[in-house]
């Protein structure tokens, strides 16, 4: 097995107990510089559980995280984002009534002399985001509230590019948006993989994660059991995969050899 | 949103402007204007004399004063029900240090500390026990309403013999007829505007009540932020307190129980809504103006005082209805970007 220092994010034996429901375990999750994971499987599986472990929402019980080699017994949300971790919620930490720019930078304020706001400067920014991720008509202060969904998302993502995140979570993205919405959002990730960042795509819709990922891993009940590279693979093969371990658990047998937890 | 093509004057085209990004505000002026039209129609011989405003202006603080910090509270998300006890807190605390050690600018800040006890003591309430705000606050409020009581045994305690004295003329005095109080009620619209608008800690105070689970998992204090804010609020309370018990020369130990309902009126019609999220300073400036020219106006007129709850009443209505078209409007007129 590789060293953990090669990965961006590498966790080692990850558990997670909510009283007697065991959430996550053992997990040996871990995520390359550059590259877009499709973390799928179905509800229930563990997957927003382990999300919120990597951006400090939640303490593992056992196990350990590893980001860019550092080692961690446990994250907090102010540590994870330091690290360069961005999680866009399934729900939304949006302030509505508010303009896309206090948004973007809400909590991280641009601040002068004894904390007094820098308006124009956060302003501007935010501008030259929105424009280069593709939000190209919309005024940064437009309050969020007069945005649509996939927008939303778009402004949350904006956020991360922001604050130079190397990893973006995102947690069921394209949860009831519109298919041009979802299309947008799409274009969000390669986006980010363009710009050499890291993203971890959360989903139960292989639809969608598809296009985008570089590789899958596949969680059951709190088990990681399979990974594969997207080369290997094609979308029916994905979604007849998932639908055997939805029924049994397992993967089917022929897809074992490409496994990348036993080629590995 | 589209500009608008600038082919006539640009002073129309900025006026325009401005209505359209201030809505709220421009509708809550225009109230203030409207109410202001009425009363002068009705009795210009009292609307027409500066002694009138000057009475206004001498009484208007008093519920301004506290509704401004009031606003903070509201923006959060939630409420203080406390601070008129606070203001009666505050007042006693100036009364009985200065006839221990005499008129002196020790009584105003012991005062002032006073209320900041008052309000980290609400702030706990809400943050550590978890209590909602509504009921915490009415819980102070009967505690420092039955201190004040205890104390001063229900007996007045008279200030009229420090008149004249710098200190007592810098907080109600009157400066060429116009009373001190109106500027301190300016100085803190100004301070509080100028730190809920353009400062990091004024922002926190909007997302604390817009998406208090967002600032969360943004990395925002917002018990920190509510505890401060409660704190502001019970130091301006009591400021407010003790500009009242100067004013009338005497303490009494139920000061403050009339600001209550018209001060929490006064955010309201200021366009500030009772969820948080959203509001201005401005709005509760011109809110407390409206209340008070009502008052003033229906007495001038000369209808009895009955009458001022029922105006009251209407205006508040009037003024709730209009904010909520205008909000509505503003939803179906605008595009939804992407959709």
């Amino acid at each position: 097995m590789a060293e953990a220092s090669e990965y961006l994010v590498y966790t080692k034996n990850l558990v997670k107990r909510f009283g007697d429901v065991v959430a996550l375990k053992g997990i040996n999750f871990k995520v390359n510089y550059n590259e877009v994971v499709g973390l799928v499987g179905d509800n229930g599986a563990g997957k927003s559980t382990l999300a919120k472990i990597l951006a400090g929402i939640y303490v593992p019980d056992e196990g350990e995280i590893y980001i860019k080699g550092q080692r961690f017994r446990r994250l907090t949300p102010q540590k994870a984002r330091e690290l360069g971790i961005e999680l866009v919620h399934q729900e939304r930490t949006l302030a509505e009534d508010h303009p896309i720019w206090r948004n973007i930078f809400m909590g991280r304020e641009i601040t002068g002399p004894l904390g007094f706001l820098r308006i124009r400067e956060m302003r501007m920014a935010s501008e030259k985001l929105l424009n280069e991720i593709g939000l190209r008509a919309i005024s940064a202060d437009t309050p969020v509230k007069f945005l649509s969904g996939g927008y939303k998302q778009g402004v949350q993502i904006v956020r991360a590019v922001q604050f130079e995140a190397d990893l973006v979570i995102l947690d069921e993205p394209t949860i009831q948006l519109s298919i041009s919405e979802v299309h947008r959002v799409l274009n969000y990730v390669r986006e980010l993989k363009k710009r050499g960042r890291s993203c971890v795509f959360i989903t139960h819709n292989i639809y969608h994660v598809y296009p985008v990922a570089d590789r899958f891993t596949i969680l059951d009940r709190g088990r990681i059991v399979a990974e594969f590279r997207k080369a290997d693979l094609s979308i029916e093969d994905l979604s007849h995969i998932l639908v055997s371990v939805a029924r049994t658990g397992r993967i089917p047998e022929k897809y074992e050899k490409i496994n990348l937890l036993y080629t590995e | 949103m589209k500009r608008r093509n600038p082919r006539g004057s640009s002073l129309v085209n900025l006026i325009i402007g401005i209505w359209s990004k201030y809505s709220l505000q421009s509708t809550i002026l225009l109230i203030f204007c409207a109410v202001w039209l009425v009363f002068y129609a009705i009795s210009p011989a009292s609307f027409a004399r500066p002694f009138t405003y000057i009475a206004i202006m001498s009484v208007a603080p008093f519920t301004i004063i506290p509704a401004l910090s009031l606003t903070y509270v509201i923006i959060t998300g939630e409420i203080d029900l406390s601070f008129p006890s606070v203001m009666a807190f505050g007042a006693w605390v100036l009364t009985v240090t200065w006839h221990a050690f005499g008129p002196t600018i020790l009584g105003p800040i012991l005062a002032l500390l006073a209320g900041l006890l008052a309000g980290l003591i609400n702030g706990l309430l809400i943050t550590k026990c978890r209590i909602p705000s509504f009921i915490a606050t009415i819980g102070t409020l009967f505690f420092w309403r039955g201190f004040v009581l205890i104390a001063t045994e229900g007996f007045s305690i008279p200030l009229g013999m420090f008149r004249g004295t710098p200190v007592y003329e810098a907080l109600v005095g009157r400066i060429s007829g116009v009373p001190a109080q109106l500027f301190w009620m300016v100085l803190i619209a100004v301070v509080l505007w100028l730190f809920l608008n353009l400062h990091k800690f004024g922002a926190h105070v909007y997302y604390t009540g817009d998406n208090r689970l967002a600032a969360q998992m943004l990395g925002i204090d917002t018990d920190k932020v509510l505890t401060i804010v409660f704190m502001i609020h019970g130091m301006i309370s009591a400021f407010a307190g003790i500009l009242v018990t100067l004013e009338m020369g005497s303490f009494w130990p139920a000061l403050g129980e009339i600001y209550m309902l018209e001060s929490i009126a006064a955010v309201i019609v200021g366009g500030t809504p009772i969820t948080g999220g959203t509001g201005t300073i401005f709005g509760t400036f011109i809110g407390g103006l409206i209340l008070k020219w009502i008052e003033t106006g229906i007495l001038a007129v000369g209808v009895t005082g009955f009458w001022i709850k029922l105006v009251y009443g209407l205006v508040i209505i009037v003024a709730l209805v209009a904010q909520v078209m205008i909000r509505r409007r503003e939803l179906r007129r605008h595009r939804i970007f992407g959709a």
